[in-house]
């Protein structure tokens, strides 16, 4: 019960740690919030389980399809609904929960009210350690999670485009004045954030199945991982998101299933209580 | 020779209030210029005004012939005009190197990053020994060095320095001087400065600027010399 719980928790950690990354990346860059960034991680869904389901493509290619078509509609929301708005966050706030709304009932109408699900990409179940059986697709879930946010760090901690997120989050005049552009800097960091919640979004779906409405706890608890972990700090989101999905499971486990997802909140009032920064957030001077 | 930067009657508003009128500077290739003036005489808007942070109300500015305005920053950086900017602002969490390789982030400067920062780092050696630490953790001197190589590291035409000396020892200020005077002649730079007499010492012409209007201007030696600017900002 402990071991399995443990491993749940690490699976749907690891997917709550790429969502908020792509919520960090955006807001340190752009000082946007995007509530649709739940809604992003259910059209990917959509796209694997349409391509490799509906139209039988190849699982990896269809995973692969549905994140490059959800990072070009990144690129279309940030030209046609936030540039517009640069300067006033309320605007993109507002447009962005317009959009999120727009969008489920979009998926409502076209795919109806019933889980959808892609194929697995692997069957059967393994013994983990000798403690316990699990099943393949989730560990197999673990390890492209963890793949993907070694992906994520490697960009930002050692490429050039890593370097000026960095250098625009901390000081966004100076990077221009160092040569950045910063217009187009937003729209490649706006697609790469909703590319991250896509790609949370081909992971998770084999395994929890989408329907309209199941990308806003995910956005929700992403946001909550976001200031849990501190903002701008990319360890935080992988600790806040490791943390949250270990403490929802255990709670679920050894409390009550009712309450999973007040646990996070729990978590959340906790630690700014005692950090409010979050854990590894900076404190503002 | 042709000037390299050439200002014409600009005027310049941040918001709604006029804090310049008619300011005309000409600076040649390899030139060292000061402009002084006290505390909102409007210095640091004329180096916004030619970094493209803000957009001038009338006047024209052109850099190598080509006109500023309407450019975007980052643009201006390509050219090869680089900011020393008020208060240093280093990337306080990223590393020394880091902090110098954003400098070299324009097009043409990223080829020969390598080259760059050897000579940087001979210029200031201090930066070359605390290459892997956050810039955060140096000390207002080093600091000012780093935002120095930052700058070098685009290779600019034009280095624009903005309050050299503010909240450092007198003794460093001086250091950095003597290092900046040491640069070769094919850099033509810019100083903005309270603190007048390291900068007439320092720069061979001066313009100074009160309330947004240029006042003064003339041969930085001829300058200093001068009765009413020793009792005005000398204290002599």
């Amino acid at each position: 019960m402990l071991a399995i719980s443990v491993m749940n928790g690490l699976v749907i950690g690891v997917i709550y740690a790429l969502a908020a990354l792509g919520v960090s990346l955006v807001v340190g860059i752009m000082n946007v919030v995007n509530f649709a960034h739940g809604e992003l991680y259910i059209l990917a869904g959509y796209f694997s389980y349409l391509f490799a389901s509906a139209l039988g493509m190849n699982f990896i290619a269809a995973m692969l399809i549905a994140l490059a078509l959800v990072f070009l509609l990144g690129i279309v929301i940030e030209v046609t609904l936030i540039r517009p708005t640069y300067g006033n966050d309320m605007y993109s706030l507002i447009l962005t929960f317009i959009l999120s709304i727009v969008l489920q009932n979009a998926y409502l109408l076209i795919f109806g009210p019933y889980p959808n699900k892609p194929p697995l990409w692997v069957k059967g179940a393994a013994d983990v350690f000798g403690l316990f059986l699990y099943g393949n697709q989730r560990l197999a879930a673990l390890i492209a999670g963890v793949a993907v946010i070694a992906v994520v760090f490697f960009i930002i901690k050692k490429t050039w485009f890593g370097r000026i997120i960095r250098a625009t989050s901390q000081d966004r005049e100076m990077a221009e004045l160092n040569g950045v552009d910063t217009t187009r800097l937003n729209m490649l960091s706006f697609g790469l954030g909703c590319a991250l919640a896509a790609a949370a979004g081909v992971i998770l779906t084999p395994v929890f199945p989408v329907t309209p409405t199941a990308g806003v706890p995910v956005a929700l608890t992403a946001f909550v991982v976001v200031v849990l972990g501190g903002m701008g700090s990319m360890w935080g989101c992988v600790v806040g998101g490791l943390l949250l999905g270990l403490v929802e499971n255990l709670g679920a486990a050894f409390i009550s299933t009712g309450y999973k997802n007040v646990f996070g909140f729990i978590i959340l009032i906790l630690v700014l209580l005692i950090r409010p920064s979050g854990l590894f957030g900076r404190a503002k001077v | 020779m042709a000037e390299l930067l050439e200002v014409a009657h600009m005027d310049l508003f941040r918001g709604e209030t006029q804090v310049l009128w008619d300011i005309s500077l000409s600076i040649a290739p390899g030139e060292r210029v000061a402009i002084l003036g006290s505390n909102g005489a409007g210095k640091s808007s004329f180096l916004a005004a030619v970094t493209a942070g803000i957009p001038p109300a009338a006047g024209e500015i052109r850099f190598n012939g080509q006109s500023l305005v309407g450019k975007r920053p980052h643009e201006v950086t390509g050219l090869g005009i680089a900011l020393v900017p008020e208060g240093r602002r280093v990337y306080k969490d990223m590393s020394v190197r880091e902090n110098l390789e954003m400098g070299a982030f324009p097009k043409n400067a990223r080829g020969r990053l390598k080259e760059t920062l050897g000579h940087v780092v001979q210029l200031f050696p201090i930066l070359g020994q605390r290459q892997d630490q956050p810039a955060g953790t140096l000390s207002g001197g080093e600091q000012q060095m780093l935002a120095i190589g930052r700058a070098l590291m685009s290779r600019p035409r034009l280095l624009l320095v903005d309050e050299l000396s503010l909240g450092l020892a007198p003794m460093i200020t001086k250091s950095i001087y003597r290092t900046l005077s040491e640069l070769g002649s094919d850099l033509t730079i810019l100083l903005v400065e309270q603190n007048v007499e390291q900068a007439l010492n320092f720069s061979q012409r001066a313009c100074i600027l009160e309330s947004g209007r240029i006042t003064r201007s003339g041969s930085s030696a001829g300058l200093l010399q001068d009765a009413d600017i020793r009792r005005a900002y000398l204290g002599l």
